[in-house]
């Protein structure tokens, strides 16, 4: 439960596009006078509902002094409100037969329960009182930094290959906030004051810097009702939210480093440079990666897995990010594989597809594939309430969620070679070897 | 006045005080719930194909896909020294047509942005409606021509091997296999470990009378799911598996394996590990089919299933113990299994065992309140109508009841069944099926930070990480004292007569890391001069020196004030063979027992210096030399553990002395470092000792 999303994981999946045979996702948008964002999507197909609130703030928004504050924050938020003890959030829930959870990133906090549909009140009531006025306890602080340095432990330090996002992020962000991850630091929670949460709290924590998403069988008419009762009378933020709009320059140099990690295969992890996730480039770059290692009869796969015979594991992902970020190409080597050799080859795929054209055939392939992606995101009610809020918060309206096609369709090869040429350099990139801590 | 002052002392309000005082008064409780929606489980059709086939169909439109799924209910059996043979069978099966090589395969199946994977027990395909044929003509072609290729054959074996290193990394992993060994034994199936030695000796011929014995149309299940309607799915079937030729797959018995007779502990060394995995489990008698079974599984989800469990609230919500905490009971036709853990920090290993096993009592001891498993019951009947969401789950359900012989409306009839469940119907079903008197409780952590106090729960066994038993601490038999260790160690290094002789030895080994050679090199003078430099790319990183009276320390370049306790260390280091006279320069020595090093049985010999700094020493019980020394340095509030080990060892003017030392721990990366010079009675001078 409240995960500190992975990286690896949550980003190996692409954006969610409707190919020209689906029906595009039906909503409903309505601003409250605080600035509250609300979306209803409709779908009677099972009796559930799906309440989420979106805050947009992650570990960017963090003070340097502060690494970890947004995801602990995140833990603090279960605590209870004015009206909610402590310990109650989670029971009310699942005596009405809920699952609830959140995750927070870099760039924002997500919230969410799926309830049956007839206990939808309930989950609006309790999001408001998180909204409005929650509270915690000193017992929960104590525990709760207890509990987020379990989860370092167990995610991080105690996972092969767990640091790989740490030491990436590290090395290529020197001035932006990217350059620490959302777990953070445990000394900086630890030096927390009382002043950190309210203030955290009454700057982000607000409805003019929130989505409210509700996806299920609902009846529109009565939950905008729910809704305006619940939420009208927050008040809206006293001042503008921070936003950091610091950029990091770009890079002209190669930073090569060896991680060393309780691990027995060694890895190559290689980084290189990304636009931000709503840049037009962004979709030429998904289909590159796509190219990449999207099947076994991609390029990486199919080289190091199947020919050479140097990886167990093959892939490569780009880490969807409000300001530019970050594509990582990992290569989890057999035992005995000189890195070197790896690297060498992988070389040659990333310098074929900057200096030639992608066949015709293999083109074809990338857009069947991505057709099949976006039928699957939109398989459960989950993925089209997380999708209708990532939308309206990045992608400048919910509207995105129906025209991601066409920026998909507007890829052409020529795109493909153009961003391989202008993010897979090698003088951007960052490349680690992963090797075993035992020095063997 | 008083009293609000005291809940804000307690509290940390962080909403708008103003927003709260004034609060509308239907915020102050949970609003009521709508009127309960009805929960149809959606519909499946079987039928069965000549060939013994059974075609399951669960139509569903929703989306423009739909799946198909060989299972093979294959009875369970020993692969003894060929352990792993399914699994690679399952992998081969995937790599190759008698028409198609592995990468048309690929490229065939990617094209479509198909998914087809074949495993041991069958394999699973889906697609777009539109490419329906395509997928189902591609799955009959890799179930019925495989190629059996020798080449990918190798690949997927070097794939394993590399896979089972891997694993040795992965606490949870570690946790699993000897959970498995420990349960199950390995005369039984499920307690059998694919490992190197087996996977070494699969041959291609193996696989294919795997794939002989096992794959069966009349053991099999068809299980078509989504946008298709039963009548295409029939025709499908009998058109693509309907020339599949049936067989007989022979039924063994194998004797059911118990929980064992009294609680022990299972225990695998991770060194250096920051937390313990553990599992509190055993093996369970209790078939899906059993009367019993929901009422255990209600029982189970309030003891542990999710996060508002009994001991997620424990050990999360109230202790810190952990990240979560989690137990499942999994029912079986053949030996199902209890298991309760999860990830906590070393200090509170053994509490979080207590803590466990306490909620497990209670579940038995007490009967729970109405109002818990009330709350209990509603969260499972939500996640029920959850999973309807998933067609693939109502087919899920459907296999349930043709494998398990469960009434066809079992499911249909499942929210009946779980509101009659009673607080009386789960104290009986925890007396009956949790055993905290008979478990296995498998810790996976730091055998010098937790493994001591788990004794107090029951016998410790100890496992390395491929789930091997290890010998356990032997007892060291009476006549071994440490001193006899170090005199024997004083012995195999070539005597005390030639060690005495030495009046001087220079020392200089060098490591290199990422193009970058360090050079450690170590003077020594009797009877007590000492130097040591640690140089990297030609410049002093630094310097410790004692010339038998006062010392010095410089880090890069900079003297480092030497205190009385500094030059008490640095004296220490001055004997040439400090073991020599161990007992007049006032060290104490303690025999832990024996262990193994890298293999070698090894005795463990706790050395504590006149000023309480502790090494542990391993000397080779055959050889007697020293083979490895962990030494725990507290250092600018941090603790760092230092490990050596020694190798390489060869003579040196009649004196055995290791030419190769692993050091790692007090260098942020590890450093073999290799002899360049080993020089005895070179005649050194004492100005090679200033320390002004």
């Amino acid at each position: 439960m409240r995960l500190w999303s992975s990286l690896l994981l949550c980003t190996l999946s692409l954006p969610i596009w409707l190919g020209a045979q689906m029906k595009p996702v039906k909503f409903e948008r309505f601003k409250l006078a605080n600035g509250l964002t609300v979306i209803l999507h409709e779908d009677h197909s099972t009796p559930i509902v799906v309440t989420s609130v979106l805050y947009h703030v992650g570990s960017k928004n963090e003070n340097t002094a502060r690494t970890g504050f947004a995801h602990f924050f995140e833990h603090l938020l279960f605590e209870g409100s004015a009206n909610v003890a402590r310990g109650e959030f989670d029971k009310y829930l699942s005596g009405a037969g809920a699952v609830n959870n959140a995750y927070t990133m870099q760039d924002h906090t997500y919230y969410y329960e799926v309830l049956p549909s007839n206990q939808l009140p309930l989950a609006i009531w309790l999001e408001s009182e998180r909204m409005l006025h929650a509270k915690v306890e000193n017992k929960g602080i104590e525990t709760q930094r207890q509990v987020v340095k379990e989860e370092r432990r167990q995610r991080v330090e105690n996972q092969p290959y767990g640091r790989i996002a740490e030491e990436i992020m590290k090395r290529a962000y020197t001035v932006h906030p990217y350059s620490w991850t959302p777990i953070g630091s445990m000394a900086h929670l630890d030096a927390a004051q009382e002043s950190d949460y309210v203030n955290f709290y009454k700057d982000f924590y607000v409805p003019d810097n929130a989505v409210l998403v509700i996806a299920g069988d609902i009846n529109p008419i009565e939950t905008r009702k729910l809704v305006e009762k619940y939420f009208s009378t927050i008040p809206k933020s006293k001042k503008p939210i921070f936003r950091p709009t610091v950029n990091e320059p770009i890079r002209t140099k190669e930073i090569r480093d060896t991680v060393f990690d309780k691990v027995q295969l060694p890895a190559l992890i290689v980084a290189y440079p990304t636009p931000a996730r709503t840049d037009k480039d962004f979709y030429a770059l998904e289909m590159l990666n796509k190219l990449l290692s999207g099947g076994q009869s991609s390029r990486i796969y199919k080289k190091m897995v199947d020919e050479k015979q140097f990886a167990v594991a093959a892939g490569s992902f780009a880490f969807q990010l409000e300001h530019p970020g970050i594509n990582v190409v990992f290569n989890i080597c057999n035992l005995g594989v000189d890195l070197k050799d790896v690297e060498a080859t992988l070389d040659a795929e990333i310098d074929n597809v900057r200096n030639n054209l992608v066949p015709e055939k293999e083109f074809q392939k990338l857009r069947n594939q991505i057709e099949v992606d976006m039928v699957n995101k939109n398989s459960e009610l989950e993925g089209i309430a997380e999708n209708l809020a990532t939308y309206e918060t990045y992608f400048g309206g919910v509207e995105a969620i129906n025209t991601q096609l066409d920026q998909y369709l507007k890829v052409t090869r020529e795109d493909i070679q153009r961003v391989a040429k202008k993010y897979l350099d090698k003088n951007q990139r960052i490349v680690l070897y992963w090797v075993s801590q035992r020095g063997e | 006045m008083k009293q609000h002052k005291f809940l804000f002392t307690l509290l940390l309000a962080l909403g708008f005080l103003s927003a709260a005082q004034a609060q509308e008064e239907f915020r102050k409780k949970a609003p009521a719930a709508l009127p309960a929606p009805v929960i149809k489980l959606g519909n499946y059709v079987q039928q069965n194909l000549p060939n013994g086939l059974k075609v399951i169909v669960v139509e569903n439109h929703k989306l423009p896909q739909v799946s198909f799924q060989v299972f093979i209910d294959k009875p369970i059996s020993l692969e003894k020294d060929l352990a792993g043979v399914g699994d690679i069978t399952g992998t081969l099966m995937r790599s190759g047509t008698k028409t198609k090589n592995k990468a048309q395969l690929d490229e065939e199946i990617d094209f479509i942005g198909a998914t087809l994977f074949t495993s041991s027990d069958g394999m699973f395909a889906s697609s777009l409606t539109k490419h329906k044929d395509k997928v189902l003509s591609m799955m009959a072609d890799v179930l019925f021509n495989p190629a059996f290729n020798k080449d990918e054959f190798d690949k997927i074996k070097k794939q394993t091997l590399s896979g089972l290193a891997g694993d040795k990394d992965d606490p949870n992993s570690i946790a699993s296999k000897v959970a498995d060994v420990i349960n199950y034994g390995a005369a039984h199936p499920y307690g059998e470990l694919t490992n190197e030695a087996s996977v070494n000796k699969i041959t291609v011929t193996d696989c294919e009378s795997y794939y002989k014995t096992y794959f069966k149309p009349n053991i099999t299940y068809l299980v078509v799911v989504g946008d298709i309607t039963p009548a295409q799915a029939f025709a499908d079937a009998a058109k693509y598996f309907g020339k599949w030729v049936k067989g007989t797959v022979a039924k063994q018995t194998f004797a059911v394996p118990s929980a064992p007779e009294k609680t022990r502990v299972a225990f695998v060394n991770r060194d250096g590990a920051v937390q313990s995995v553990i599992r509190i489990t055993y093996p369970l008698s209790l078939k899906p089919n059993d009367a019993d079974a929901i009422k255990a599984a209600v029982m189970n989800n309030l003891l542990g299933a999710d996060g508002n469990s009994r001991l997620y609230q424990n050990l999360r919500e109230d202790k810190g113990y952990t990240y979560g905490i989690y137990s499942g009971l999994q029912t079986d036709m053949e030996i199902g299994e209890f298991n309760a853990g999860g990830s906590v920090r070393n200090a509170v290993t053994d509490s979080s065992i207590v803590e466990m096993l306490k909620e497990i009592r209670k579940m038995a001891n007490e009967t729970p309140t109405q109002a818990e498993v009330d709350r209990t019951k509603a969260i499972m009947a939500g996640a029920y109508a959850r999973r309807l969401e998933n067609p693939q789950n109502i087919a899920n359900y459907a296999l349930n009841i043709a494998r398990y012989g469960l009434p066809k409306d079992y499911y249909g009839t499942y929210l009946a069944k779980l509101a009659a469940v009673t607080p009386a119907d789960l104290q009986a079903v925890a007396k009956k099926y949790l055993k905290p008197e008979n478990a296995n409780i498998v810790v996976v952590g730091s055998k010098d930070d937790v493994s001591e106090k788990l004794k107090a729960f029951g016998q410790v066994l100890y496992f390395d990480a491929n789930g091997n038993p290890e010998k356990a601490a032997v007892a060291v038999s009476a006549d071994v004292t440490p001193e006899s260790i170090i005199e024997k160690f004083i012995a195999a290094e070539g005597g005390r007569a030639k060690l005495s002789a030495v009046k001087d030895m220079e020392t200089q080994m060098v490591a290199e890391i990422q193009g970058i050679s360090i050079e450690i090199a170590i003077k020594k003078k009797a009877p007590n001069k000492f130097m040591q430099t640690v140089t990297a790319m030609g410049s002093v990183m630094s310097l410790q020196a004692y010339n038998g009276s006062k010392g010095k320390i410089e880090q890069q370049g900079q003297n480092v004030p030497v205190g009385e306790k500094e030059l008490a260390k640095l004296a220490l280091e001055g004997p040439i063979f400090p073991e020599l006279d161990y007992t007049k320069a006032g060290y104490k020595l303690s025999l832990k027992g024996e262990e193994a090093v890298n293999g070698a049985a090894a005795y463990k010999v706790v050395v504590e210096d006149p000023t309480g700094d502790k090494t542990t020493n391993f000397y080779d019980k055959t050889s007697s030399l020293l083979l490895k020394s962990i030494k725990v340095i507290e250092a600018g509030g941090q603790t760092i553990t230092q490990v050596s080990e020694y190798k390489d060892y060869k003579e040196v003017n009649g004196i055995q002395l290791p030419h190769t030392v692993l050091s790692s721990g007090a260098t942020p990366f590890p450093l073999e470092l290799k002899a360049k010079k080993v020089a005895i009675n070179a005649g050194i001078d004492d100005s090679a000792f200033k320390v002004e």
